[in-house]
């Protein structure tokens, strides 16, 4: 019983870490309609952000390497979308997926030349403070309680966000119609561009998480959990924000478990998870249909 | 156009054929009268299957029009089933049945589990698609490494079935034809088309008739096809095969070779194909940047295609126009001579 | 129309084939003998091919540093009976295609003894072409036990995989270090899996009982909650960690902060190099991590200590046992030279010659006193050495 709930906390840990990456995936992919596979190596860039401005001097404080790390992510994020995603607008899905691709290299490989491909130790100061809790036998980590609250309130907030004031108008409006928006007066590239700005955030707090529980980084981090976030957030329903949180956590706990059962194929096993979802249920736990327009 | 240019001896189709003749014959000549060092010689195989999944991935990306980043995997299927099939019968029958049949086989269990994956592609498009062919690739991977037959993670032992290059040449020089002849006939043929209309306009293409379903599992089972032979062919040019290799890494150079000489262009892949894995190897020092060098000419190639401008400033420069220019000016200036003649 | 393509397109594949097929009878040839330069001496090149960056580059590294120390030795000594040695080392980025266009380029430079590669995997992919060009290889550390097979040319300085699986069990039973064991390993990395396997079947005969098994894979080697868990649940004494040194250091790491601390870790030669990857302050992760290994940089054998001593003033770090296998490669191929009678005047049947020599030389190396066979093993003796203070150290019981 003890493995149980401890493979069961594994999986919240992993689940809420997908989550959060996921909550940024169904941001772009709701408004913006693109799949930005390079989500993920903003993730690992902001990690090597982390990494870099602790090197700089031991006395920064971990608080201000996060709010480093949010900023580089932020402008990296904005910064692709205007230079690499702007002029596709109208481009074929084909076109934008490719050159997220493109940038999903470019990301990973400038890392490889900047910080090399050795692995690098994450650390930051306020994870050692959290101590550990055990409830019975089962042990939880202080990253991962920490990791539950923040995801949640993340969630919370961006649901808010979306519903209660005029730029999540804006937004949803934007992913309804570009066009009818435009006419109502929204500036849709403003839009756009806000919402991979949150996206980026999004991931730069993802990347604090994944770094304090997995300990090591290096320039593919980012790619898997990438792409495993993606799966999550078409679980739950792609453009539904509480349907991006049951997704990340309901894979992580599949993923754990599937670990704990048969070690060697639980990768196999989210990626079967991800083709039955995507094939059987495209519009995911929580999302809506989207209507074909000729 | 079209009858322009087929009344025409020099078609763009047989130049390319041209084209790869000649870098073959050139190939094979330095090849057998042992002028190539042992370094190009080397690389004639894995750039010949390259070619081959260049083009077959072709039709999937540049003639369907969907992303497909599960290549490698069928590829994979094709070298694993095939060189099994070739290990044991090996002794039985000699290299020159032996190869092309385990190609063979090794193409249709390929084909197979292309048919599988594409029968997803009913349901889906665009990124939803791509996510998918990337899921059965790694799926594909992580099946074979865990299989008792394929050797697992130590990797299928293909050291009775290795062939040197100067053996495996000849059939590399017929797969890659077979490839760029099908490919090509397949792009003119009505069926070719047909995908042409798919990919351009789905909805309208359903609505004139065309069978979507039929002609999106038919590519993707010719492009599976394809790669599982080429994969055959890999298998017998090394010692130990591992699964691990064939992973969306794999898939995403051969779509960077696919995007890089043309989506939609034979041609363009065949040379990207070469060019792409030939350079690194000429120069080694720049292989830290190569994938970097890469990711920034997709992007680049990606955005200019997208620009407007730059596809009139393209559409100005093309051969064809330059020809078409000079020959202009020359009539114009025949006809000014006759002018001042007269 | 149609048809004159389809001629024109036959035509063209026939004349290409026919081309092609025509040279056929050609073979690839096999390594001509050592040829003098204009002033009549001899160098020999020998060719390395190993990850110099990428992820494994510190194993190719190593291995690169250990050849060049000897070799330079040995040609300040003035050669063997005359000859000069010289490198050539390749980066593979430990892959295989690139291990394969390496040797292809140090065939073309007059490569004429082979150190196969660094890791099985690169020697794996070379050594049926090698075995066609008839060149003598020497891999020091290619321990798979596949990766010289069918190729009575090749030999290994290292102790292959299953020895060291087996080793590994006989050790932990003879010191009784442990009664029930985890395995922690890595499913789709051949050097893991070859261990595991024979790890597992000496458990069988010695008594030794597995009570976890856990694995992971490439795409999976981030997160090792669960298999921690599994171990923490479980009544395992020692975890067996066959694996390399990169998610080693993770798995300690997570480990050690997931409160798993009454268990010996007990890891083979590829754990060496750990210390690089983990953070300089954190060395209490390792300590009391067990390695197998034939090298110890602490060792006081005389012979050991000038390498070390040797190597630090050269590359400014402690050799690991990788360093130590190039080191003692070289020297086991001047050995074979001497044997085989070759000099600057006589290099006749060169090849041959060195491999004939290998069955009957003993090298007494910094990695202990080796034998071979003619399948191309050597007996070596292990050891085990135990982490202490951030310092790999002799285990005392």
């Amino acid at each position: 019983m003890t493995e149980f709930f401890q493979t069961l906390v594994s999986g919240l840990s992993l689940g809420s870490i997908y989550a959060l990456i996921a909550l940024g995936y169904t941001m772009v992919y709701g408004i913006a309609k693109m799949l930005n596979f390079a989500h993920g190596d903003i993730i690992m860039v902001g990690a090597y952000a982390v990494i870099t401005t602790v090197m700089i001097s031991e006395a920064i404080p971990g608080i201000v390497a996060v709010v480093i790390s949010v900023i580089v992510c932020v402008v990296l994020g904005v910064t692709i979308e205007f230079f690499a995603y702007r002029p596709l607008r109208k481009a074929p899905s084909l076109t934008v997926l490719i050159t997220a691709i493109g940038v999903s290299y470019l990301l990973q490989n400038l890392a490889l030349l900047i910080f090399g491909s050795e692995q690098k130790s994450f650390k930051l100061d306020f994870f050692d403070m959290i101590k550990p809790i055990y409830i019975g036998k089962v042990y939880i980590n202080g990253i991962t309680f920490l990791t539950l609250v923040v995801t949640v309130i993340i969630m919370i907030a961006l649901t808010l966000f979306i519903n209660k004031t005029r730029l999540g108008k804006a937004m949803r409006a934007v992913s309804e119609d570009k066009e009818a928006a435009e006419l109502m007066g929204i500036n849709v590239n403003r839009t756009i561009t806000l919402t991979f700005a949150i996206g980026s955030a999004l991931a730069a707090v993802a990347s604090i998480f994944y770094g304090g529980a997995y300990t090591y980084i290096r320039p593919t981090t980012g790619s898997m959990p990438g792409i495993k976030a993606f799966t999550a957030a078409v679980f739950g329903g792609i453009g539904s924000i509480p349907g991006a949180m049951l997704g990340g956590i309901l894979l992580g706990v599949i993923e754990k478990f599937a670990e704990n059962a048969i070690s060697q194929w639980s990768n196999a096993i989210v990626f079967v998870v991800l083709v039955i979802v995507l094939v059987v249920k495209p519009t995911g736990l929580l999302g809506k249909k989207i209507n074909e327009k000729v | 156009m079209k009858i322009t240019e087929n009344s025409r001896f020099f078609t763009r189709d047989r130049i390319t054929l041209l084209i790869i003749s000649v870098i073959f014959l050139l190939a094979s000549l330095l090849l057998y009268t042992d002028n190539l060092s042992r370094q190009t010689t080397n690389m004639l195989i894995p750039i010949s299957c390259y070619i081959v999944l260049a083009v077959s991935l072709n039709l999937v990306v540049g003639l369907l029009g969907e992303l497909s980043l599960g290549h490698a995997g069928f590829m994979s299927v094709g070298l694993f089933s095939g060189c099994l099939v070739s290990i044991a019968l090996e002794g039985v029958l000699p290299m020159a049945a032996r190869l092309p049949l385990s190609m063979l086989i090794g193409g249709i269990f390929a084909a197979v589990v292309g048919l599988i994956v594409g029968l997803p592609a009913l349901r889906l498009r665009g990124d939803y698609l791509a996510i998918v062919t990337l899921a059965c690739g790694e799926i594909i991977k992580d099946i074979i490494n865990n299989l008792k037959i394929t050797g697992g993670a130590l990797g299928l032992n293909t050291l009775p079935i290795y062939s040197k290059p100067v053996e495996l040449l000849p059939f590399a020089i017929v797969l890659v034809f077979l490839t760029v002849i099908i490919a090509m006939n397949l792009k003119h043929s009505r069926h070719g088309r047909a995908i042409t209309a798919i990919r351009d306009n789905r909805i309208a293409a359903e609505a004139s008739g065309i069978n979507v379903t039929y002609y999106k599992l038919l590519v993707f089972v010719i492009a599976a096809f394809f790669a599982g032979m080429a994969g055959v062919l890999y298998g017998h040019s090394y010692s130990n095969v591992k699964s691990v290799l064939f992973d969306y890494n794999m898939s995403i150079e051969i779509l960077v070779i696919v995007v890089l000489g043309g989506m939609g262009s034979v041609r363009g892949s065949v040379i990207a194909a070469i060019l792409l894995r030939a350079l690194p190897e000429a120069l080694r020092a720049v292989a830290d940047i190569r994938m970097l060098l890469y990711s920034v000419l997709l992007i680049a190639i990606m955005l200019l295609n997208a620009s407007p401008k730059f596809a009139e400033l393209r559409g100005r420069l093309s051969v064809r126009n330059l020809i078409q220019f000079f020959k202009d000016r020359r009539k114009q200036r025949s006809s000014a001579d006759g002018k001042e003649a007269n | 129309m149609k048809s004159m393509t389809r001629i024109v397109s036959v035509l063209l594949v026939l004349l290409v084939s026919v081309a092609a097929f025509a040279g056929c009878g050609k073979t690839g040839g096999t390594i001509a003998d050592p040829v003098p330069d204009k002033d009549g001496n001899i160098t020999l090149l020998i060719g390395g091919i190993g990850a110099l960056t990428g992820d494994y580059a510190v194993y190719g590294t190593a291995v690169k540093n250990g050849c060049q120390l000897a070799i330079d030795e040995i040609n300040e000594a003035g050669g063997i009976n005359g000859l000069k040695l010289a490198l050539d080392f390749q980066d593979s980025q430990g892959i295989a295609e690139n291990a394969v266009n390496a040797y292809g380029n140090l065939i073309d430079k007059g490569m004429v003894i082979s150190l196969g590669g660094v890791m099985s995997t690169e020697t794996a992919s070379i050594v049926a072409a090698a075995k066609d060009d008839g060149i003598f290889i020497l891999t020091p550390s290619g321990s798979a036990k596949s990766c010289i097979e069918g190729n009575d040319n090749a030999f290994r300085l290292c102790f292959n995989d299953p020895q060291q699986g087996t080793a590994s069990a006989n050790f932990i039973a003879d010191n009784s270090l442990a009664k029930k064991v985890a395995v922690f390993y890595q499913s789709d990395l051949d050097y893991s899996v070859g261990l595991y396997e024979n790890f597992k079947k000496q458990c069988a005969e010695r008594g030794i009982e597995i009570v976890v098994e856990n694995s992971f894979t490439e795409s999976n080697s981030t997160d090792f909650s669960t298999q921690i868990n599994a171990i923490k649940s479980s009544e395992a004494e020692l975890v067996f960690i066959p694996i390399y040194a990169a998610e080693a250091a993770t798995f300690l790491t997570q480990a050690r902060s997931a409160e798993l601390n009454d268990v010996t870790f007990f890891g083979c030669d590829g754990i060496d190099g750990i210390l690089e990857k983990i953070d300089k302050n954190d060395t209490a992760i390792v300590e009391g991590l067990m390695m197998l290994t034939p090298f110890a940089a602490d060792s006081k054998e005389p012979d050991v200590v000038a390498f070390v001593e040797k190597y630090k003033t050269a590359f400014g770090a402690a050799p690991n046992q990788f360093a130590a296998d190039g080191y003692d490669a070289i020297y086991t191929i001047k050995a074979a030279i001497e044997k085989a009678g070759f000099s600057k005047d006589n290099v006749k049947d060169f090849q041959k010659g060195l491999v004939a020599a290998m069955t009957q030389i003993e090298v007494d190396g910094v990695t202990g006193t080796m034998k071979w066979t003619a399948d191309g093993e050597n007996n070596k003796d292990a050891m085990a050495l135990v982490f202490r203070n951030g310092v790999a150290v002799a285990f005392e019981k």
